[in-house]
């Protein structure tokens, strides 16, 4: 065995494994094929309460083409090694570029990165896995194209297909990225290349703009699984609208969430205000503003309400931070914003124009987002506490006000249990809401990254008891997460697993499913 | 000539600024060291989100390190984000760099 190898895939022999490797390097040159440490290190840097050795590699492939995905899958099949497929690589606080469990291969395709078609009269953009956020706004620049695309917040680094593979999110009208997906190409454990809709028809040109095809709509299946390596996607792309006026409406109790949900969810049923609103707590604020936290708070322990009151008129923060858009012409964006500024009156917010916004990078970096412009704003949070640890924590709320306080103050009495903040967001979509929480810790302190655990695993079944699920979960809760859903749907995604991919070659374990 | 002309119609008021002021590149190579510290590090680097890296002579073996194994905060980046060679023209202009000379 190579000597040099420390991790292999669980029930893999070293010889065995050393074979496949050489096959591998075969189909895709030596330096396509990442064994070293030192060049697996980036694979494994995660930000989990667990431990490193629990997600690492036992190497890396960056393959460069469909034809090269296939031969190498025949090759794993043939040793039942399993593989964790991931596009740009940048899940962070999800699993980063880490297998869902230790010793499988990655197959990074972040080399695969064209794209390869924008239709600027219909809108849609066909792309590879490698294709980030940023190369796509630079594309739209560099050819005056007045079309936006929605993107999460670590958009400069991550792309629209590993996103929305990962069913993500983002800011703009097309802010729910699966439901703005049209067409996937899917590479199927047995090597088969699926086009899905209306792809699946030779020499059609439909793919990209109509989404159902024929029969059964299969697109689902290949997102939150492990049924096949997507290496296209179609998505949607918004014509940039004449007129857009973000806004941020400010609130000063905890408790006013109530009555800002249930005055903004009609407009955002009704599609006058059409993004995803965003109502932030003072605690994602203030790191993105910046604020350090040790102004505020020293010693262990969660930092307490008097301080937050605090950071809110040091640094005109509110309880809650409510960001969304109009979009439109001059005339259509007059009329709807006469009602913002009805509702913010009548429920006693302040309203923080584009104008009013400069200078201030916390509005700055949420402005952006929400016309779909690349930063990495955002990655403030990760001061806030320091020492990289973060998971987050993300249950389905219906968007009504008395929900969010619900889960709201469970959240926050459980998190406050283990020391942590309360740094929370509550995203609406149309007609739910994804309650994001960054579980921020050090961890570089042992003793905070076991409580981070702990504090999770409470949150997850506390939630769960009350019937509220996590829209996505972190590689190391993937097992829990999907037990909180029953039965039923495990014992059907096992089922497509054996008949999709008998070997279970393909990310084992990935949210629960595996043979 | 098609619908193109109406968009851009439409979207006569509409704002467009460029990324920064690095040549904008779309093929997914990078185009030089200060395409990707503008692209990438300096989206945190240079805005209050991650401490200034220039005009500290940090050593380069330091800053590749960090890089591929990440540390803390700070992600890990790829051989296949970023190559070696093209690391190493990133590190270079780093660690050389006068006092806010990247931005
Ligand atoms: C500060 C901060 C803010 C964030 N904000 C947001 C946000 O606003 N919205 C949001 O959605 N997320 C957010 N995230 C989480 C995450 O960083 C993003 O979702 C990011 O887009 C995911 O990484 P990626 O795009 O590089 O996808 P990848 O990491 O490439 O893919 C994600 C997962 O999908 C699967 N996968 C990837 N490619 C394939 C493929 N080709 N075939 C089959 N399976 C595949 C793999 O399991 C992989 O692990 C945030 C993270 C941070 C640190
Ligand atoms: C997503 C934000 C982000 C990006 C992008 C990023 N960094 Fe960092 N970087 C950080 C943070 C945050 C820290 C501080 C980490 C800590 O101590 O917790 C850091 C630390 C560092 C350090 C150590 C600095 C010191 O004071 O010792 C170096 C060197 C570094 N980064 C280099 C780079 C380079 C080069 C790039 C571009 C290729 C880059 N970083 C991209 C966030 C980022």
């Amino acid at each position: 065995m190579n000597a040099k190898r420390k991790t292999l895939p669980k029930g893999i022999a070293a010889g065995e494994f050393d074979k496949a490797i050489k096959e591998l390097k075969k189909i895709l040159g030596n330096e396509n094929v990442l064994e070293d440490e030192l060049r697996l290190a980036p694979y494994n840097k995660i930000m989990m309460p667990v431990p490193n050795d629990q997600h690492a590699p036992s190497a890396a492939i960056t393959p460069a083409s469909v034809e090269e995905i296939q031969a190498v899958l025949k090759v794993l099949n043939k040793y039942k090694i399993p593989v964790y497929p991931i596009s740009t690589g940048k899940n962070l606080g999800y699993g980063s570029a880490a297998p869902v469990q230790r010793g499988q291969i990655v197959m990074d395709l972040r080399r695969m990165n064209k794209i390869i078609e924008v239709d600027p009269d219909l809108c849609t953009a066909l792309v590879e896995p490698g294709v980030t956020y940023q190369q796509l706004y630079d594309y739209l620049q560099e050819r005056k194209l007045p079309l936006w695309f929605s993107c999460p917040a670590p958009s400069a680094i991550a792309g629209p297909l590993g996103n929305m593979v990962d069913r993500g999110v983002g800011y703009t009208p097309y802010g729910e990225h699966f439901l703005f997906s049209c067409g996937m190409e899917v590479v199927l454990a047995n090597s088969e290349v699926l086009r899905t809709g209306m792809g699946a028809m030779p020499n059609s040109n439909t793919w990209q703009v109509f989404k159902w095809g024929y029969g059964p709509t299969l697109d689902g299946i290949f997102t939150q699984s492990n049924y096949g390596i997507v290496t296209k996607m179609g998505m949607w792309l918004m014509p940039a609208p004449p007129d857009f006026r973000p806004f941020c409406i400010q609130y000063p109790n905890e408790a006013d969430i109530t009555k800002i949900v249930d005055a903004l969810r009609p407009l955002r049923i009704a599609m006058v205000i059409p993004n995803a609103v965003v109502i932030a707590h003072t605690l994602w604020e203030a790191p993105c503003t910046p604020v350090k936290r040790a102004d505020y708070h020293t010693g262990p322990g969660a930092i307490s309400d008097a301080a937050v009151s605090k950071i809110q008129k040091d640094h005109n923060i509110g309880a809650w931070n409510v960001y969304a858009g109009l979009y439109g012409t001059k005339e259509t964006n007059d009329a709807n914003w006469k009602i913002i500024e009805a509702v913010a009156a009548g429920t006693g917010g302040k309203i923080i124009t584009e104008e009013q916004s400069k200078g201030s990078q916390a509005l700055q970096y949420r402005f952006d987002l929400m016309k779909g412009k690349p930063n990495l704003g955002e990655f403030g949070l990760y001061n806030w506490r320091g020492g990289g640890g973060s998971i987050w924590f993300a249950p389905v709320s219906q968007a009504k006000g008395s929900e969010t306080l619900k889960q709201m103050k469970t959240a926050k009495d459980i998190l406050g249990k283990y020391g942590f903040d309360y740094v929370g967001e509550f995203i609406v979509g149309w007609r739910d809401m994804h309650h994001v929480i960054d579980l921020l810790f050090d961890r570089s302190d042992d003793d905070q990254t076991k409580k981070a655990y702990a504090c999770y695993d409470e949150l997850l079944h506390t939630f769960a008891k009350e019937g509220y699920g996590v829209y996505r979960s972190n590689t190391a809760f993937a097992e829990k997460v999907a037990a909180t859903y029953g039965p039923v749907k495990r014992s059907v995604e096992k089922k497509l697993k054996k008949a999709l991919d008998p070997n279970n070659i393909l990310a084992p374990g990935r949210c629960g499913i595996s043979l | 000539m098609n619908g193109l002309s109406v968009f851009r119609l439409l979207a006569i008021t509409a704002t467009f600024v460029a990324a920064g002021n690095a040549q904008a590149d779309s093929s997914g190579k990078w185009q030089s060291s200060q395409e990707v510290y503008n692209k990438v590090c300096a989206y945190c680097h240079e805005a209050n989100v991650a401490p200034v890296l220039t005009g500290r002579n940090l050593i380069p073996q330091y800053i590749q390190v960090i890089v591929r194994n990440g540390n803390r905060a700070m992600p890990s980046f790829r051989e296949s984000e970023i190559s070696d060679a093209t690391l190493a023209g990133v590190i270079k202009l780093v660690s050389t760099s006068a006092p806010g000379a990247l931005k």
